[in-house]
């Protein structure tokens, strides 16, 4: 340890060749003995305290001093200098006497110097700095202010010459990670990095799982292509304005108009992009925004959910039909998702739905309301009814229901009509742009899962804490059956399910305890309302007079108007079709 | 009006059993077992298994087994743990009904479960496929450390309390982002618990190695012990240090335990805490109300669904959590960041919980359906180790066994603001992160949702998650 270790570097070239690197920071202090070079390595840069050291100079500065830029003046010119070299070559120039220090054959001097900050490790003369400019640059960087900012980035620094340093190479690197995506700055790099890295090992270990989802928490292009989005849709929202075309570089030249694409649903930040975007958006045809809705149609209609330009464009695997429906919180593609059915249902159906109206819709920039145009009461229920009941018959576009739609579909079924007449409507709408998104975007994956919004667009029941409350009135009050038979039913709670009893009778039995029970308006009653509910679904869908039934009133009329419309359905519905037969 | 009707309904529940059978034992007449099942689409399955599992909930919390098991029979013949959503999450819940009903024999589920064995690698394995999986966790991560980043600017000495280490990644990525930060980085301390030495000795490895890799001054404090049982000494806060506190999905549990014995010293005040109740029970002939209460006695529930959800009574009796929020209260963090599960699963009753539980798994369920394909190994042990076992728990458990107490959000409001947290608004910037990394999921169904300056994660309208932030109000 101690000064064997630190001895030798002024003696002898050769140990001092070896040391260099150390002494580039920290010249050390001459040893007074001259104990020949151990096996010790020469790692120690410190002086120790108590070690006779008579050259090497403890020089402690104030902050003052050491923050005075010029500390030499010139007295003639006023001309400050850093240091008394410098001075005494400008001192020459003005034929003042100067003297320039001479290299001497004796060793120079060594000066160490403290940091003035009692606090720091180099406050103690033990861990001295070796040279005034690194005493300096350490006190600025360490217990200085930051004055300089960089302008690209707003990282500050306290050291001019690291400013300068950095302000070169801002902006003009990128950082690139192993997953692909790239950076302009370093600290969201670094953000980056974290996650990326952690799920690194991981997605080795299970790159199967992680590639369908996109595993990384920035994940692969997915990451840049939203990074970009939310560059360019909020730039003045961002505190960093760091150029948002930096993250648009992703060698995929769909780029700028991958974002309306990837529109969120629900565009967090900012207003939806104006309508025109839309036409310039790589996935529809050209000028598509312009062209009457119906032939967006026919083209989905040949290649339902393929989208192959898109495809090709934005090189994400299985995501594409996400996207692209996802797209509809900003105009048509929701559209497109719902009147897949919807239209090529509508030739069974109405059929007469006009280009027009949608649009109308879709210039109106949102979509939802595109959707459903007023006059919905005469196309919807159709729609409606192809939706689900037609379902059963073209299985090829039958849509898997995720779990939380058939949960609010079964609470649905045990709830009715609420007592706001036109709750469906308004629900239609109010939700239409949210929700026709959210639709679009839970049937995006392979297997077409159902969102429930869809169900709960087209059920017009909305409000969870209905449900909810219907739910539990189910559970805790009358036997869960009643939520398919009879709330009374006193041999029939299996009925819709069993098959045993035959339908006639079944169905019988259910009227009658329909009628007996929507007498009431309360809590209660709702439940038994229900009923209706199930029948009404049972029977494979609403029709349009259904709709307008169940909008315009409930209690025992309505009911009675279903009769008819039970009966004539009865062959295609989901339930009576497999289960009662 | 209303109790009229409500009796009537109430009244069913013990009737309607027994019609039940009866309509249950017609069906094996039609042939064995019930061909005509199989060919249910997957939505009229689905609907059906709901309203099986509704209805064998119903037994089971009427205590009437003949019955629950009849209809956990019909169950089996449909779910599935690698079916459709709705036959996986079916076959989860019966397990758990029927893992509640034989808890009535002890004897006979000790001897079942007399080989059942957790192994911890397993269970580190699924919590890492579950942070996979989900964007959840990340979320909850870059909120959580943009929350404290900001929390801690300007701070040389920084202190981390980590309730329950599991990712190193979250820590990893503050790390970077500390030491990052125009001031330079911090002291930094991290202190973590765990009951496990292993997953702590392993935190602390991967977090030194990247301390010292970024030459961050670093150090890891380990704390092997059980939430319920950390005492907060053992947390050494020193004075100076600027204290961060970051639970994940953890502060649930600690709600365990109170209820069980405040039931058993008093089973009938907590039935008779609001008036209909009372009436209610009055009402109903001796015999009933004697049934009643063995089977409550039985089931360890309440038969009143609404007494302690509803009450304001619920926040005041966990004990427990009272006193632990304190003490972390007496730390005075400058900020604290919890994560919750979103979710109502602390219901004192059976039926309320299973439908709360059927809603919310439901959600997750599906997010996993709709991206990842249904033979994917990671997704089935992500539902049978982790979903399936909290099922379990919140199906058959009661009282201290009972952890998976997820409770919404509006209830950890309330319960930190009278522990004298104040709310901190998660900033603009943190959402923006959480936003962004939603979106680098390429997945729609998941949500953000910003709730009183708290952050809900959502599966399309649902809520799963939670994220909120606190600070000591003076």
């Amino acid at each position: 340890m101690s000064a064997a270790s630190s001895s030798m570097p002024f003696f002898g070239t050769t140990t001092r060749e070896e040391n260099q690197n150390q002494m580039l920071q920290q010249p050390t202090s001459t040893p007074a003995s001259s104990i020949a070079p151990t096996t010790a390595p020469p790692k120690k840069r410190r002086n120790q305290p108590g070690t006779p050291n008579p050259d090497a100079e403890v020089i402690a500065l104030s902050p003052k001093t050491l923050m005075a830029t010029n500390r030499f003046i010139c007295e003639v010119c006023n001309k400050g200098f850093q240091r008394e070299q410098n001075l005494q070559l400008h001192r020459r120039g003005h034929n003042l006497p100067w003297k320039l220090k001479q290299k001497t054959n004796k060793e120079p001097k060594r000066k160490v110097y403290l940091c003035p900050e009692p606090t720091c490790v180099h406050h103690d003369p033990s861990r001295a700095l070796g040279d005034l400019t690194g005493i300096k640059k350490h006190y600025s960087r360490k217990h200085g202010e930051k004055k300089w900012k960089c302008e690209k980035c707003s990282k500050r620094y306290a050291v001019q010459s690291d400013w300068k340093a950095h302000s070169k190479t801002c902006g003009t690197r990128e950082y690139r990670c192993d997953c692909g995506t790239l950076f302009s700055r370093r600290d969201s790099f670094i953000t980056h990095r974290a996650f990326c890295d952690a799920l690194a090992q991981e997605s080795a270990r299970h790159p199967t799982s992680l590639n369908t989802i996109g595993g990384h928490i920035y994940g692969n292009n997915h990451m840049s292509l939203g990074l970009s989005q939310m560059g360019s849709q909020i730039p003045s929202l961002q505190n960093q304005n760091h150029p948002s075309n930096n993250m648009l570089r992703l060698g995929n030249p769909g780029g700028p108009k991958l974002e309306h694409l990837i529109q969120p649903s629900n565009p967090p930040y900012g207003a939806p992009p104006p309508p025109q975007h839309l036409s310039s958006s790589a996935f529809y045809l050209p000028d598509a925004a312009n062209q009457p809705f119906q032939d967006h149609q026919s083209h989905h209609h040949g290649i339902p959910f393929s989208n192959k330009p898109l495809q090709g464009l934005m090189q994400l695997p299985d995501l594409q039909t996400s996207s692209n429906n996802s797209s509809g919180g900003a105009g048509p593609a929701a559209a497109n998702l719902f009147n897949l059915g919807f239209f090529s249902n509508n030739s069974n159906a109405t059929g007469s739905i006009s280009p027009d109206q949608f649009n109308d819709g879709t210039n109106t920039g949102q979509g939802g309301t595109g959707l459903f145009p007023n006059n919905m009461g005469d196309h919807i229920g159709s729609g409606m009814s192809s939706l689900f009941g037609n379902s059963v018959q073209h299985e090829n576009i039958a849509p898997h229901m995720s779990a939380t739609a058939l949960l609010q579909k079964a609470a649905q079924m045990g709830s009715t009509t609420s007592n706001e007449s036109s709750n469906l409507l308004r629900t239609l709408r109010a939700s239409s742009s949210n929700r026709a998104a959210a639709a679009a975007a839970a049937a995006k994956s392979d297997r077409q899962v159902m969102s429930p919004n869809s169900i709960q667009n087209i059920g017009g029941v909305e409000n969870e804490n209905h449900l909810q409350g219907l739910m539990n009135s189910l559970a805790n009050g009358t036997s869960a059956a009643s939520m398919f038979g009879g709330g009374q039913g006193q041999d029939n709670t299996f009925g819709g399910f069993s098959g045993g009893g035959g339908g006639g009778v079944a169905e019988a039995k259910l009227h009658q305890n329909l009628a007996a029970s929507f007498g009431g308006s309360d809590k209660l009653t709702l439940d038994f309302l229900g009923v209706g509910g199930i029948v009404r679904n049972m029977g494979g869908g609403y029709s349009q007079r259904d709709l307008q039934h169940q909008q315009q009133q409930h209690g025992m009329t309505s009911m009675t108007s279903l009769d008819p419309q039970l009966k004539s359905t009865q062959g295609s519905q989901p339930f009576r079709g497999t289960a009662l037969q | 009006m209303a109790p009229v009707f409500q009796d009537e309904g109430s009244s069913s529940v013990t009737s309607s059993p027994l019609q039940f059978f009866s309509m249950m034992s017609l069906s094996p007449t039609i042939g064995s077992p019930y061909p005509w099942l199989r060919e249910l689409k997957s939505e009229e399955r689905g609907l059906y298994l709901i309203h099986l599992l509704i209805t064998c909930a119903n037994h089971v919390a009427a205590g009437n087994l003949e019955n629950a098991n009849i209809a956990l029979e019909q169950i089996s013949h449909l779910a599935s743990p690698d079916g459709d959503t709705m036959q996986r999450i079916a076959a989860y819940f019966t397990e758990a009904l029927a893992d509640r009903i034989l808890k009535t024999w002890p004897g006979l589920h000790k001897a079942l479960n007399s080989t059942r064995m957790s192994l911890l690698s397993e269970e580190i394995l699924v919590r890492k496929v579950f942070f996979e999986l989900f964007p959840f966790l990340k979320v909850a991560f870059v909120l959580t450390n943009q929350a404290i980043t900001e929390a801690m600017e300007g701070e040389k000495m920084v202190h981390i309390i980590d309730l329950n280490v599991s990712e190193p990644a979250k820590w990893i990525a503050l790390l970077q982002v500390l030491s990052a930060r125009p001031e330079g980085p911090p002291h930094l301390r991290i202190t973590g618990v765990h009951q496990q030495r292993e997953v702590l000795d392993q935190m602390a490895h991967r977090l030194t190695e990247e301390a010292e890799k970024l030459d961050i001054p670093f150090q890891f404090n380990p704390i092997v012990s059980k939430l319920e049982n950390l005492d907060v000494e053992q947390l050494r806060v020193k004075t100076g240090e600027a204290l961060a506190i970051s639970s994940d999905l953890q502060l649930h549990s600690l709600l365990a335990s109170d209820d069980e014995l405040l039931r058993k010293k008093s089973p009938l005040p907590s039935k008779t805490i609001n008036g209909t109740h009372l009436s209610r029970v009055l009402q109903m002939n001796q015999s009933t109300l004697g049934e009643l209460l063995e089977k409550d006695l039985v089931n360890g529930y309440s038969p009143s669904p609404d007494s302690a959800s509803s009450s304001p009574l619920s926040l005041t009796t966990s004990v427990k959590m009272e006193s632990f929020l304190n003490s972390l209260w007496g730390l005075t963090p400058k900020i604290m960041v919890i994560t919750e599960q979103d979710s109502n699963h602390n219901g004192s009753s059976l039926m309320e919980r299973l439908l709360e539980a059927l809603y919310s798994y439901a959600a997750l369920f599906d997010c996993l359906e709709s991206t990842m394909t249904r033979t994917s190994v990671e997704r089935l042990k992500v539902e049978k180790m982790l979903f399936g076992e909290e099922i379990k728990n919140i199906i058959a458990c009661e009282g201290a066994e009972r952890k998976e107490r997820h409770e919404k959000l509006d209830k950890w409001i309330q319960r930190l603001d009278s522990a004298g947290f104040g709310n901190v608004p998660l900033s603009y910037y943190g959402m923006l992160q959480a936003r962004r990394l939603l979106q680098g999921y390429g997945c729609d169904g998941y949500r953000i949702k910003e709730e009183s300056g708290s952050v809900l994660i959502c599966w399309q309208d649902r809520p799963l998650f939670s994220i909120s932030a606190w600070r000591c109000r003076k």
